[in-house]
């Protein structure tokens, strides 16, 4: 069986960024660049099917990033990933959910696959809207928010998550699934998986290789950025050091009587 | 783009509040756009979930009780919403920023060659155009979006309008089933773990715990009577759910979900920046802490500082008393 596992490079979650007041762009400087956190579960998710249905399985990462982006791709390749697919072309720079789904989606078809594994979000535009949109490109099921996947011959067995529990769900392969951190933890690259993953191969696609039918990047963006602006500023509050539970719980009605919760 | 159309969420024989909140929104937008505004409510019930729609400013409700919506997942009712927009002509499609409403969102998006942005706020309308206000990077940075696209879905956070009944045409319209339907997302069966519970991204209060409360235990006792007596949900940090002590389902910040209820109450957590991006934009903020220098103390409206196990019980109790006093 085929996997594709999407992936995206994202800003460290953990850094605690900042804006640059003149340009309203992210302060890149100190920032690492990461693989989404929410897509290393998706690897994760893949890495174990593999582990379950044995060697003839592969796991292949399909990315949209710089050239930059082929050393940090890498740690995908040693988690276990067989094989990195890179679309890397400057046409792609602004690209909307619309034009990345387009384009993922025709790298993938490209790659050839029976399942395909995503994210639910990134950790920096949580749009959330990438696997739909791609499911839809691909035209295939797109069995989302997963807590649990299980492949049994040709039909994916899964659970979806709800607010209030999860909903039992199957569908034919090929599918497109997204599933959640509930899934598993994500492994670490073992020594043993960061050596073999420097002779493991990183493809890099362009634009021209895709064929596409039309233009995707900003020129082809049909949701575009209009402004940017700061969030209200959020400063510090009252703190108040209570004796007792009664002494806190009075404070804290008072307080929301105040600005009319209560 | 000058109709809205505004895709029905609905649980337990009623629309989820989310999707009144935007309903109200769309009336303004439609006005100024100088359109009208359709609502889609689908599967069992939708008759009656439209009863319930006429109390708000829409013109025309589309709906289908066409059992397949209920049997399979997502792929009906992009079908419905995709017909409804096709025959409405260039339009902006609101739907909840929900798992369900991102899935239809994006898929029917795609169907229509139409742009689509995520966990909108807010929006701003100027030559005809509609800016989408969302926050990204966590509210580092607030983000305006129009469409160049005939078509615009956007999807909107819950708690981001008020819900205010304004009775429109409220004409209701029997959409016929679309042709060629073969869906394949088989819903099995549906596992209920929390009845009646309501999820953290709909919750106007959340009540979150973090690695303070020590186990699992309080969240089913403490945190989740506070909750209960605000009429809100249960939250909880990265820390609680890595340690299993709640559901993922739960979990508020950067590998979580990102919120913005008019009271958020964070009862034992410390505020990293992986917490403060889930939760940044909620109205008001209350921390109770141990620690009178933990990083929440540097946002929060009001931090308390103190034993968590002593004031959480007796805050329930006040709560409990000055409703009681009140009824």
């Amino acid at each position: 069986m085929k996997i594709v596992v999407t992936v995206k490079l994202v800003p460290d979650t953990n850094a605690d960024k900042r804006i640059d007041p003149g340009t309203k762009r992210l302060v890149r400087t100190g920032v690492e660049t990461v693989i989404n956190p929410f897509d290393e579960y998706a690897l994760e998710a893949a890495l174990q099917l593999k582990d379950k249905l044995g060697a003839e399985t592969t796991v292949t990462v399909v990315t949209m990033a710089p050239e930059s982006g082929k050393e940090i791709v890498r740690k995908a390749l040693a988690m276990g990933a067989d094989g990195a697919v890179l679309v890397s072309d400057e046409g792609c720079a602004g690209s909307d959910v619309l034009g990345t789904a387009y384009a993922l989606a025709a790298a993938i078809k490209k790659t050839g696959f029976d399942l395909v594994v995503t994210g639910t979000q990134s950790t920096d535009a949580i749009t959330g809207e990438l696997p739909g949109a791609l499911a839809e490109f691909l035209g295939v099921p797109g069995l989302t928010y997963l807590r649990k996947v299980e492949v049994d011959g040709s039909t994916v067995k899964a659970e979806r998550e709800t607010d209030t529990g999860y909903l039992k769900v199957s569908v034919p392969l090929p599918a497109l699934v997204s599933v959640t951190k509930s899934i598993a933890e994500p492994r670490y690259p073992s020594l043993k998986g960061i050596m073999g993953a420097k002779k493991k191969t990183i493809a890099p696609l362009g634009l021209a290789d895709l064929a596409l039918d039309r233009p995707i990047g900003s020129a082809g963006a049909k949701a575009e950025l209009v402004a940017l602006t700061d969030p209200p500023a959020r400063s510090k509050g009252k703190v108040v050091e209570v004796a007792d539970g009664a002494e806190g719980a009075r404070v804290i009605l008072e307080f929301l009587r105040e600005k009319k919760l209560v | 783009m000058k109709d809205v159309i505004v895709f029905v969420e609905h649980t337990g024989g009623r629309p989820r509040r989310v999707s009144l909140e935007i309903a109200t929104k769309a009336r303004e937008l439609a006005s100024a756009l100088g359109g009208s505004v359709h609502a889609v409510a689908l599967g069992k019930g939708a008759n009656e979930i439209a009863a319930q729609l006429k109390a708000y400013p829409i013109d025309k409700i589309h709906v289908s009780e066409d059992a397949d919506v209920d049997a399979y997942l997502i792929d009906p009712q992009v079908d419905y919403l995709e017909a409804v927009a096709k025959a409405a002509g260039p339009a902006l499609i609101l739907v909840p920023n929900t798992m369900v409403g991102r899935d239809v969102g994006s898929r029917v998006a795609v169907r229509l060659g139409a742009g689509m942005t995520a966990d909108v706020v807010d929006f701003s309308i100027g030559d005809g155009r509609v800016g989408c206000v969302s926050p990204k990077l966590g509210g580092l940075t607030i983000t305006t979006c129009a469409f160049t696209s005939d078509h615009g879905v956007a999807a909107v956070r819950p708690n981001s309008f008020k819900a205010v009944q304004a009775a429109g045409a409220g004409e209701i319209v029997q959409l016929a089933k679309p042709s060629g339907a073969a869906y394949r997302m088989k819903i099995e069966d549906e596992v209920v773990e929390a009845a009646g519970e309501l999820g953290v991204e709909e919750a106007s209060v959340v009540v979150s715990g973090g690695r303070g409360l020590g186990g699992p235990e309080p969240f089913k006792t403490i945190v989740k009577d506070l909750a209960d007596a605000l009429g809100g949900a249960v939250g909880a940090s990265r820390a609680a759910v890595d340690a299993g002590w709640i559901p993922h389902s739960h979990q508020v910040g950067q590998t979580g979900k990102t919120i913005s209820p008019s009271l958020y109450i964070a009862v034992g957590i410390s505020g990293a920046i992986q917490h403060k991006v889930g939760m940044r934009t909620a109205g008001t903020i209350v921390a109770i802490n141990k620690d009178a220098s933990v990083p929440i103390g540097e946002f929060a409206d009001l931090l308390v500082v103190g034993d968590l196990f002593q004031i959480v019980p007796e805050l329930t109790k006040a709560l409990k008393e000055s409703a009681a006093a009140h009824s």
